[in-house]
């Protein structure tokens, strides 16, 4: 008997240590990737500081909306229409900037634009009971056609595309918020409220209770609608911000601006450690681990391919993809434990 | 045991890496690194200009040319404006044409020269940019130019060719540099928009905020349009109706051998378009339909790096009130592919017009001499 006890113990130890390094991995990697990108940039004699200030802009409003989109995920939900929320609020915060010449009102109206949009997904799926991954499919249609339209409407041809592009005067003022100090804050307030909601409050408990099992969480009485539309509305929340981020940064939005995000926020978060069916083990620090894990693999493939032009751009790719399947398997080593996530 | 071989797995691949970024390193110390942002990174004019930068240019003067992957929007071509400066590069050649002002004064403030080498900047950003210490300044067609070759060619189809029904594809009007190709298109046809003509067509359509409507064009040659900013589909819809109508031409303001070449080509339809002198254009000019290009030559890019290495060696090329330059420059045309093989063979990588004994009688010029430089006609006889 006692040593049945003796083995199940051994047995229950050595599951919580691969637990444990499983959750510390995308950490782990974080600091490895992060070493190794500066032994490149020192290697390559590159400028180190530019770096890592490109580096932060790169990865700021990919952590935004990633970690926005973090409670859609734990559902067990995808949102395919990040990308085109960002876009379109970008764009109605830019045409309010222009009019008022606010800073203010360039930030409320993307929040407020981002999270409406948001919110219209999980209304609409709601009312029609449909599956929100599918509504979100229609709004990307929509916002981008709409965005596409104002743009094409209320800006001006530049090369291949149309762009609504700031006054100087605007500028100016983007200019002197566009510093890592001002960015880093941002990020900062976001994430503690994000991380308080998430880890410190029933609404992130009864989440990853639905993303693990929603059948159970609805017979306790959890509704999957409400918490769908609060999902939305913080999804929308960070869309907002990275919004507005964009058009500090860029100075102009163009009817390709924020393209890559939608697919961006998906393999950040997964390179961040989330599981992808949601639930239990959902970690709302995986946006801002990913986002930067991610950018520094890029941008490390892109420096050590760098002789290799004709087909580093594909190569870099293709060991992104290779990189992005290796981190879903040793990740789902840990759900496959016949036992429910403790 | 499998994260322990996994993790094993990513510290020898990530010492491989390294090794290789320390190789590389100590071998490309001496180089002078030059950023060249791009949005094309298929299409036969970049291919050109990028085998004349890296292929000819890097050797002859110890250069290195950096290419980015394609830049589809203003925040990624600072981004990658920046990864350029991160990387050491001395200067920047824009052909990605993303807010061109903000990485004039990016490059600026960070003490890295900054050049235009495709396309000209708005009239706003440049003078916004001029005085810049860092802006170099822009070599292209300027608007006059842009008019002047969209004139020749309707001209040519007008009175050699006698065209009297042709489709006409406009291309990324209302991007000023397709817009003016197009006043002078229908210019030299014979035909106005809104009764307008020559340049007072382009003034007409920004007078409507830019809406450019195919149905205020009249004349004798009745045109059947197609815009360029519509979704693919519609593109190739609308053109393979205007093919169904088998009209006497096919004339572009720019982009049809992108598009559409083989389509034109299998149609039997003659056509004509405004990009370079490649070798897939040649041969769409010997064996398809493409019955006339005006187009640049890859080396033509040659006076913009001469400008650069001259900032760079501290003998700047600045105007007479010390600011960035912008100059223009025309383009070659072909009518036959007898024509288009002369310009071809003028203009190879292996012996560009732009060679090094050119480039070297660039470098150091003063504004006027390097003025008078590049407006020279170099278009083989």
């Amino acid at each position: 008997m006692e040593e049945l006890a003796s083995r199940n113990k051994i047995k229950f130890d050595k599951y919580r240590l691969k637990k444990l390094v499983i959750a510390l991995l995308p950490l782990v990697a974080l600091i490895a990737l992060f070493v190794a990108y500066l032994i490149i940039l020192n290697a390559n004699d590159y400028n180190v500081s530019m770096n890592l200030k490109t580096l932060l802009n790169q990865s700021i409003v990919l952590i935004l909306v990633a970690t926005g989109a973090i409670f859609i995920f734990t559902l067990g939900q995808f949102d395919i229409s990040l990308g085109a929320n960002t876009l379109f609020a970008a764009v109605i915060g830019t045409l309010a900037y222009k009019a008022s010449g606010n800073i203010f009102v360039l930030f409320l109206v993307c929040i407020v634009v981002a999270v409406a949009c948001s919110l219209l997904n999980a209304v609409i799926a709601s009312i029609f009971h449909l599956p929100m991954f599918v509504t979100t499919i229609a709004m990307l249609s929509v916002l981008t056609a709409l965005a596409t339209f104002l743009i094409q409407s209320e800006g001006t041809a530049s090369g291949t595309s149309f762009s609504i592009t700031l006054p100087s005067n605007l500028v100016n003022d983007l200019s002197a918020i566009d510093t890592p100090a001002f960015k880093i804050s941002v990020v900062v307030i976001f994430m503690v409220l994000m991380i308080f909601i998430f880890n410190f409050t029933k609404v992130g408990r009864k989440m990853k209770f639905l993303g693990g099992n929603q059948n159970c969480a609805k017979l306790t009485g959890i509704s999957v609608s409400l918490f769908g539309i609060i999902a939305f509305a913080l999804a929308g929340l960070g869309a907002g911000l990275g919004s507005s981020m964009t058009v500090v940064y860029a100075h102009t939005v163009s009817t390709t601006t924020a393209s890559s995000i939608g697919m961006s926020v998906f393999i950040a978060i997964v390179f961040g450690g989330m599981p992808i069916n949601g639930g239990a083990r959902s970690r709302i620090y995986s946006a801002l681990i990913g986002g930067i894990s991610y950018n520094l693999m890029t941008n490390i493939l892109f420096i050590l391919f760098q002789s290799m032009q004709g087909v580093r751009d594909g190569l870099v790719q293709v060991i992104s993809g290779i990189f992005f399947l290796a981190i879903v398997f040793v990740a789902s080593i840990n759900y496959r434990s016949k036992n429910l996530p403790r | 045991m499998k994260i322990s071989k996994f993790m094993k797995g990513t510290v020898a691949l990530a010492l491989a890496g390294v090794a290789l970024a320390a190789c590389s390193g100590e071998s490309t110390e001496k180089v002078v690194k030059v950023g060249v942002l791009v949005a094309d990174v298929s299409g036969e004019e970049a291919l050109g200009f990028k085998s004349y930068l890296q292929n000819y240019v890097a050797k002859q003067y110890n250069y290195e040319f950096i290419y980015s992957p394609q830049i589809e929007s203003a925040e990624q071509a600072k981004s990658q404006a920046e990864t350029f400066i991160g990387q050491n590069c001395k200067a920047i050649i824009d052909m990605a044409d993303k807010n061109r002002g903000d990485l004039a004064k990016l490059c600026n403030d960070n003490q890295v020269y900054f050049a235009i080498g495709s396309g000209m900047m708005s009239d706003e950003d440049f003078a916004a940019s001029k005085s810049l210490e860092y802006f170099v300044g822009q070599i292209g067609p300027n608007m006059t130019t842009e008019y002047e070759t969209g004139l020749a060619m309707g001209q040519y189809y007008k009175d050699a060719k006698n065209v009297t029904k042709i489709g006409v594809y406009g291309a990324f009007i209302p991007n000023p540099m397709h817009l003016y190709r197009m006043a002078g298109l229908l210019t030299g046809l014979g035909d106005t928009y809104k009764g307008a003509t020559g340049q007072n067509i382009v003034f007409t359509v920004f007078g409507d905020g830019a809406q450019f409507d195919a149905s205020n064009i009249a004349g004798d040659v009745a045109i059947d349009y197609c815009a360029g900013f519509d979704n693919e589909g519609a593109i190739f819809a609308t053109v393979g109706q205007i093919i169904a109508k088998n009209p006497d031409a096919f004339l572009s303001v720019g982009m049809t051998t992108t598009f559409f070449a083989d389509t034109l080509d299998g149609a039997g339809v003659e056509y004509s378009d405004i990009d370079s002198f490649t070798s897939a254009n040649g041969n769409h000019m010997k064996n398809g339909s493409l019955g006339y290009l005006a187009g640049k030559y890859s080396s033509s890019l040659g006076p913009v790096f001469a400008a650069i290495k001259s900032a760079i060696d501290g003998k700047a090329i600045r105007t007479e009130a010390g600011e960035a330059f912008s100059l223009s420059q025309g383009y070659w045309t072909a009518k036959s592919s007898e024509e288009f093989e002369k310009f071809q063979s003028a203009d190879s990588v292996e012996n560009p017009i732009f060679n090094k004994t050119l480039l070297d009688s660039l470098i150091g010029l003063s504004y006027t001499e390097f003025v008078n430089e590049v407006a020279k006609d170099r278009t083989p006889q």
